[in-house]
């Protein structure tokens, strides 16, 4: 019935739906997803080693079923390109979506244009846990490391929430306070540890800054599965996370469970920035700019916003790690280094060239 | 001792050769000289005499000019290296105050502690009463003025080559008053140098591995050039595959397995008798096709002997020499 007053024409169209600009945000996700793919194909080509775009083709056919590729190249090439480059760009672009995502969902959870993946002490949690690990006997470490970082992840965020929930409901200002708060208090003890960790003081900067050296498949493997329904579940609540962009107590009126909503929202959220971290380190700034400049050239509805931002996000993070392992080949630099450093400007760029209210 | 003496004008006009042919005003203007010359002279011999007497001006790693006025009693070594270079002299008595790591020789692990390595508890310096503090190149920035400002006296040791190990402990032995035993360390420590340099100076390019040296796994981490394991493999008769890499830093994966080391030597032991990165060049399985890993040539060498400039840095030298040359070695 609503739908016959629509044809009716006696309301504006804009004003009961959302506002439909299906075509051009329907273009813009198959548009990322291109570039996405085409990004994975040109920077597995760059690299410290020269390897010729033909090479690589040839490298990375012969890998696919029923093609017959005479192999030209050396042992190593393979090596590099198969097991260096790829498990890295995919785990960057892994990450870099489940930040993003998670930011695009934090930024809607708390109608806060601050939000980011880290507000409520995943990053610290995490922090705690992987420095513990370095601490461990050494012959823990390997597996330690990330297993801790993920609890501690997780652990942070459950008691942030335990300490901010009041009877059934979660006020989400109780939850930013007890998180920051919280993640400061974690903070100073993992910088205690830092100062009395001695020779090992090196590895984990580099963990916290973040970075993808040294990434195989295992924990592509392990890391996808997460992050895949992670995403996945959040990309459903679009709609519901719209609603509530209203109110809370609106949204409530409308039809929605809110605190549920809210609960499983910060959990998968929750869930794939623990997973994130766990391997490759606090990669800052990803989780915040990347739902920003979607918002800023695609607006801000949900059902776009939240898909556009996980491919974004994965296509920034693939290029800055690029950034990270060539700049100053053969060495490395941390890739939290070029997300800020890239990041930062280019955003400031779209906020002076959109010069509108983001949220 | 001497710059009192020759300021002093009666020792200028005492002097007096000048005056049989010139006037007045040119005798002023030679006695004027004087002090210059004779500041020269005396500082020349100064250089000459330190040996003997250990006050005077020397110039430390960091550029910076130390007075000694009289021979340390009471040494703090703000670093391993400097607590062994000292102990190799037989100033261990001297020894008031060492840092958390000072391992070696079991003696100075006895010692008070003064902090850790970059951490320096200044308090703690300055109630031990030093004479002299040892330091090195991280503590140029503030803890070296700090302990100035409290009016200490601070000599810093920054080798970064074999030879700059053992001017250091020359320049030890010199200010602490024990030439004699540095000059006797450091002929010694330079006959073995020249032992394995003399066998490894002539070989061709392609008669020296490649080496890959490990100091962290996660991330790789090398030494590039202008560090004393880069040196040390130098003149054990390899090439470092890190030789666009200057100090220590971390290096590509994709680095190590394109330029394919025919030796890796892993680090081991850095201050809690660790093996991993060791284990981890010898599991890597990207690593696994590398000259290295095919000819099973992955060997560990205790980091402490390589990465602290002291007097076990030959011991350091012998051992890459037998890694990367096992047939001449």
């Amino acid at each position: 019935m609503a739908l016959e007053v629509l044809e009716d024409r006696t309301v504006p169209r804009t004003t009961t739906v959302y506002p439909l600009r299906w075509r051009s945000r329907a273009h813009a996700i198959v548009g990322l997803v291109l570039i996405l793919g085409i990004t994975v194909v040109v920077t597995s080509a760059i690299g410290s080693t020269d390897i010729p775009l033909s090479t690589l083709c040839q490298v990375l056919l012969a890998k696919l079923p029923f093609v017959e590729v005479t192999p030209t190249w050396a042992s190593s090439v393979e090596t590099i390109v198969l097991d260096i480059r790829l498990p890295r760009l995919f785990l960057a672009g892994l990450v870099g979506a489940s930040l993003a995502v998670a930011g695009a969902t934090y930024q809607g959870l708390f109608r806060n244009p601050l939000a980011d993946p880290y507000l409520i002490g995943v990053a610290q949690g995490a922090a705690l846990g992987a420095v513990i690990g370095f601490l461990l006997p050494a012959s823990w470490q390997a597996a330690s490391i990330p297993l801790l970082a993920f609890a501690g992840a997780l652990l942070a965020v459950a008691v942030v929430y335990s300490i901010a929930r009041v009877g059934k409901t979660l006020p989400m200002t109780t939850l930013i306070l007890a998180g920051v708060a919280l993640g400061a208090f974690l903070a100073a003890i993992t910088s205690y540890l830092m100062i009395a960790s001695g020779d090992k003081l090196h590895g984990i900067i580099s963990w916290l800054l973040g970075t993808f050296s040294l990434t195989s498949w295992w924990q592509v493997t392990m890391v996808a599965p997460y992050v895949f329904v992670g995403t996945v579940v959040i990309w459903l609540h679009a709609r519901p996370l719209n609603v509530m962009q209203l109110d809370e107590e609106q949204a409530q009126q409308l039809g929605i469970n809110v605190e549920q909503m809210k609960l499983i929202l910060l959990g998968a959220a929750t869930l794939i920035t623990a997973v994130a971290v766990c391997f490759c380190g606090i990669i800052g700034f990803v989780g915040i700019i990347i739902p920003h400049a979607v918002r800023l050239i695609w607006g801000p509805d949900h059902r776009f916003l939240l898909p556009l931002s996980t491919f974004a996000g994965a296509i920034f993070l693939i290029l800055a790690d690029t950034a990270a392992r060539t700049v100053l080949a053969p060495t490395e630099i941390p890739v939290g280094v070029i997300t800020a450093f890239l990041g930062a400007p280019f955003f400031l760029y779209l906020l002076r060239q959109k010069k509108r209210a983001i949220f | 001792m001497g710059f009192v003496v020759l300021i002093n004008p009666p020792a200028a006009e005492g002097t007096g050769i000048v005056c049989y042919e010139t006037p007045e005003p040119s005798v002023n203007r030679y006695i004027r000289r004087w002090p210059l010359i004779l500041t020269t002279l005396v500082w020349l011999s100064c250089v000459g005499c330190i040996p003997q007497h250990p006050e005077g001006n020397v110039v430390d790693d960091l550029g910076r000019t130390v007075t000694i006025d009289q021979t340390p009693q009471r040494i703090i070594s703000l670093a391993p290296s400097n607590t062994e270079i000292l102990f190799a002299l037989g100033l261990g008595d001297k020894v008031v105050g060492v840092t958390e790591y000072c391992n070696y020789p079991e003696a100075a692990t006895a010692k008070p502690k003064v902090g850790g390595f970059s951490t320096v508890d200044i308090e703690k310096v300055v109630s031990l009463e030093p004479d002299l503090v040892l330091a090195t190149r991280i503590h140029g920035k503030t803890v070296i003025p700090a302990l100035e400002e409290v009016g200490l006296t601070v000599c810093a040791l920054a080798p970064d080559s074999i030879d700059g190990v053992l001017n250091g402990i020359a320049l030890v032995g010199t200010i602490t008053g024990q030439h004699k035993q540095a000059s006797q360390l450091v002929d010694s420590l330079r006959t073995r140098v020249e032992e394995v340099a003399s066998k490894t100076r002539n070989l061709a390019p392609d008669q020296r591995p490649t080496v890959l040296y490990l100091t962290w796994h996660n991330p790789l981490m090398t030494a590039g050039t202008g560090t004393l394991a880069d040196d040390l493999i130098d003149k054990a008769g390899g090439q470092n595959i890190a030789y666009d890499i200057s100090g220590d830093k971390a290096i590509d994966l994709e680095t190590v397995v394109h330029r394919d080391p025919q030796v890796i030597i892993a680090s081991v032991g850095m201050g809690t008798g660790e093996d991993l990165p060791w284990q981890y060049a010898k599991t890597e399985p990207r690593l696994e096709n590398t000259q290295a890993l095919v000819n099973r040539r992955v060997y560990m060498i205790d980091g402490d002997i390589v990465h602290r400039p002291g007097p076990r840095i030959t011991d350091a030298l012998d051992l890459m020499a037998q890694f990367i040359h096992p047939e001449i070695f």
